[in-house]
């Protein structure tokens, strides 16, 4: 589904900067893949290469086999709104339409019919729970209703591949696991491959595999097992070999 | 760092947050200072001009910097508005509103003073320029040479100084006490969709309606008397239009969801409804503005169009004489002539005799023949009469100025015919058979032409009176020097040169509209600079939008798509409507004179949709430029 290769990101300026160096990461059809590591060790930059907002310096990203930034800008427009989902920490929702409208956005700009768009977007607030606040203005709704009509914009187009920004990164934590579970359930019954950048551990659980950058290189990844709390525990191992002594380990597991 | 280095460095090392506040002040001082060159000018303000000019001068005058001052404060007041955040993280700090306002104050003077010395020194620059416009529009004996403004720098100066100290002082009022959430949070408040009232929109549409219907019915004199009430009733009628009407017809629009939800309509009529509660009255300070331009400007265009064609018309040659009983007929006559000889013009002249008639209870009438009618005719280029015997015609003058003619119906025409049957004596009675409408010879009441025939058999007519009437060969006019030469010996003898006649009107005409021109095309730039700030200070919030919209996949085309239509809708909305307020007012005037001013309406108008197109289209491209370069 998604080959990323020998990607590398170098910010030029008076200092230049080297974000990312050397990153692989294949990610297969129907995966949940999670990203996580400390702040500024690149998982955005990798997440907004991944979604054709932003260049490699060298080497290549592969969208089901092929690669998008060698799209005219006109195509790439039109790849990231039919075959890219988006969702962000911030909702991105625009404060002037309603949820509804919000929703369906990304078909107007194709020019589809509004009995369709209708359709559409009543089928998935079915789906997520969301139809209540389909007329509701965005400052109507909580923060957690707010990343689930998030949610709702970036599926409404059945996307291959959903791309997640810290979704939980606003949420208190009974919405951000409201909004994980959905999130998986998406995973798992519209067989959406998703790519998750994360800080929170509890999100990054929710994940079948989590890959752990540093400094813009690649650390290490675990994959899940069948139980999601021993998993959320071997990933909070994970980051504290990370991020500091090896005495933050905590002392009963190993 | 002290604190006035701090309000220094704010300015200087920010140059591009301040740059638009910097030019809108440099701008109007430029403005002012190049009017006041203009109205101080030695050739101006000695014995040449009358004390009403420059009277009319110093009223100009004063009008622009009230004007200047307004303009000043808005702009300050919505750039103050887009460094609310900045405020807030100063206070943040610990800074207190009482230093904010200093420093506000600090640099706000400091602009001012950048503004008013850079004003200055452009208006020197353009001075040579504008009093060579001047010296055209204006029609000036001497031309206006260049000289060293001491006097107008001075006034500028000083005036611009105390202007931006009170403004400084007005914006602790802008600034009043807001709690520092606010500030901080400032933009990303949700602002609430704005509702449309029915009643008010309803209200809207009558009080236009009204207004322009009476405006475009009345006629004559009835125009001034229902200037005031239209003016009143169509002003709010513009108002609820942008704040209700408006409002409403977006919501509608948006209720259709064929349409909203059609492509980048949702983008863009998303906002519209939302900024409408903003834009409504920047909207419609723009559309009264440039209403009042193009009204004065047409108003002063198409009166002296009127003014001279109303001169064209009752001079249709070149030269005419007609003696005031000064007894010196010949004399003058062939002064004339050997005038004309000495400085080589090719004249063609012609002579005729008006008999006169006087009867009881009627005024005094002359009565001509058909051939010596169509000498006169021939001479000016109109046309011929064919007056059969026992069918003489009733000719009536056809004069703009005194509201005489136009178009007569046949109703009136019989009633005229009518009314104009003439017995002469008890033989001889003239029945005119047909009712012509023209200027060939001079009279301001109706006059007879008979054939050759019918007139040997009219009685002795109480006076006779010679008609002398001289036309270039070709049409052109005589050289200036010459008329001036002629009017200045004759006219009270009897001399009339409408060309000279028309240069005299012109003249006196000319600082009219120089001065409204002026003041006219100010009013038309500022409230195009209001329609800038307004789509700048949107800038921010459409920047975060189209970052996020952009994420999601808009190509470039929409993006531009979007971009364009909300442009053009901010900077087309009030000048249209001011475009067809301008018309009916127009329309109005030309029905107070029974003129039609549709030709220099139409120019006026057009000029100035003209210009406000290529500003559109330069804005535009700046705007859509800011908005790509926040997306990369």
């Amino acid at each position: 589904m998604l080959k990323v290769r020998q990607v590398s990101k170098v910010y030029e300026g008076k200092v230049s900067y080297r974000a990312l160096s050397d990153i692989n990461l294949n990610v297969e059809d129907n995966e949940f893949v999670g990203i996580m590591g400390p702040s500024g060790s690149g998982k955005t930059t990798l997440l907004n290469m991944i979604a054709t907002i932003d260049e490699p310096t060298t080497g290549e990203i592969l969208i089901n086999g092929k690669d998008p930034h060698r799209l005219k800008k006109e195509k790439l427009a039109q790849f990231r709104r039919r075959e890219l989902g988006f969702v962000f920490q911030d909702f991105n929702l625009l404060h002037t339409l309603t949820v509804e409208e919000n929703m369906v956005l990304p078909l107007t700009l194709d020019g589809k019919k509004v009995s369709e768009m209708k359709k559409k977007a009543k089928e998935i607030a079915a789906k997520l729970g969301i139809t209540e606040i389909m007329n509701k203005r965005t400052y109507e709704i909580s923060g957690g209703q707010a990343q689930r009509a998030a949610v709702a914009r970036a599926m409404i187009h059945t996307p291959k591949l959903l791309l997640a920004d810290e979704p939980t990164g606003n949420l208190d934590s009974k919405s951000s696991k409201d909004v994980m579970e959905m999130l998986e359930s998406i995973n798992e019954k519209e067989k959406t491959t998703m790519l998750l950048v994360t800080h929170d551990p509890q999100a990054a659980s929710y994940c079948n595999r989590v890959v752990f950058i540093r400094d813009g290189k690649f650390y290490s990844e675990i994959h899940r097992g069948d139980n999601r709390q021993a998993f959320f525990q071997k990933i909070i191992d994970t980051l504290s070999l990370m991020g500091g002594d090896s005495n933050d380990f905590s002392s009963v597991r190993v | 760092m002290t604190f006035r280095q701090f309000a220094f460095n704010n300015v200087v090392r920010n140059k591009r947050l301040y740059a638009a506040y910097f030019l809108t002040s440099l701008f109007t001082v430029m403005v002012f200072f190049t009017f006041s060159i203009f109205a101080s000018h030695p050739q101006l303000t000695g014995d040449n001009m009358d004390s009403y000019i420059s009277f009319g001068m110093n009223v100009a005058a004063g009008i622009i910097y009230v004007f200047s001052f307004f303009f000043v404060l808005y702009s300050m007041s919505s750039f103050l508005q887009s460094r609310k955040k900045e405020f807030g993280l100063l206070m943040m700090q610990g800074m207190s509103m009482k230093q904010i306002r200093s420093m506000v104050f600090l640099e706000n003077m400091f602009i001012g003073l950048l503004a008013t010395i850079g004003g200055i020194g452009l208006g020197l620059i353009f001075s040579k320029g504008i009093l060579l416009i001047a010296e055209n529009v204006l029609i000036i004996d001497n031309e206006l040479p260049f000289y060293f403004p001491t006097q107008p720098i001075l006034l500028t100066f000083g005036c611009f100084m105390v202007l931006f100290f009170l403004i400084s002082l007005f914006v602790s009022y802008v600034l009043r006490s807001r709690k520092l959430i606010d500030l901080i949070k400032g933009d990303k408040k949700s602002k609430g969709e704005p509702k449309a009232n029915l009643f008010l929109t309803i209200l809207a549409v009558l009080l236009l309606g009204t207004g322009y219907a009476v405006a475009l019915t009345v006629d004559g004199l009835k125009v001034i008397v229902a200037m005031v009430p239209v003016i009143l009733v169509v002003i709010i009628g513009t108002y609820l239009l942008f704040t209700q009407l408006s409002v409403f017809i977006i919501r509608r629009l948006k209720k259709n969801e064929n349409i909203f939800w059609h492509k980048t309509n949702m983008i863009l009529f998303s906002d519209l409804s939302f900024r409408m509660k903003d834009n409504a009255r920047s909207f419609f300070l723009v559309a009264i503005i440039s209403t009042v331009a193009f009204s004065a400007i047409g108003s002063l265009y198409g009166f002296q169009s009127y003014l001279t064609a109303g001169i064209k018309q009752v001079y249709q040659t070149t030269i005419s004489y007609q003696d005031y009983e000064t007894g010196n007929e010949e004399v003058n006559v062939s002064y004339i002539d050997e005038t004309l000889q000495e400085e080589n013009m090719d004249m063609d002249k012609e002579q005729i005799t008006l008999h006169y008639y006087e009867l009881p209870d009627k005024p005094r009438i002359f009565i001509t023949r058909e051939s010596d009618y169509n000498r006169i005719a021939d001479l000016s280029d109109n046309e011929t009469l064919q007056v059969d015997d026992g069918a003489p015609a009733l000719v009536s003058p056809e004069m703009i100025l005194l509201g005489i003619g136009g178009s007569i119906s046949d109703v009136q025409e019989e009633d005229m015919l009518k009314d104009a049957v003439l017995e002469l004596d008890e033989d001889t009675a003239i029945e005119p058979e047909h009712l012509i409408l023209s200027n060939v010879l001079p009279s301001n009441r109706e006059y007879y032409v008979v054939s050759d025939q019918d007139f040997e058999n009219l009685p002795e007519s109480a006076a006779e009176e010679n008609y002398y009437a001289w036309q270039e060969a070709e049409d052109k006019e005589i050289p200036l020097s010459l008329a001036e030469k002629l009017d200045d010996k004759l006219s009270t003898e009897g001399i009339h040169i409408g060309q000279y006649e028309e240069y005299v009107v012109n003249k006196a005409y000319g600082p009219i509209l120089f001065v409204g021109l002026f003041i006219g095309i100010v009013f038309f730039v500022s409230a195009g600079s209001f329609l800038y700030f307004r789509l700048y200070s949107d800038l921010d919030e459409d920047k975060k939008k189209f970052q996020a919209i952009t994420k999601m996949g808009l190509t470039e085309k929409e993006l531009k798509k979007v971009l364009n239509r909300q442009t053009a809708l901010l900077f087309f909305a009030p000048i249209a409507v001011a475009l067809v307020h301008g018309a009916v007012a127009l329309t109005a005037l030309s029905h107070m004179f029974f003129y039609s001013l549709v030709k220099e309406s139409a120019i006026v108008l057009g000029l100035f949709l003209i210009i406000q197109i290529v500003y559109f289209f330069i804005v535009r491209f700046y705007y859509i430029r800011q908005i790509k370069q926040a997306l990369r």
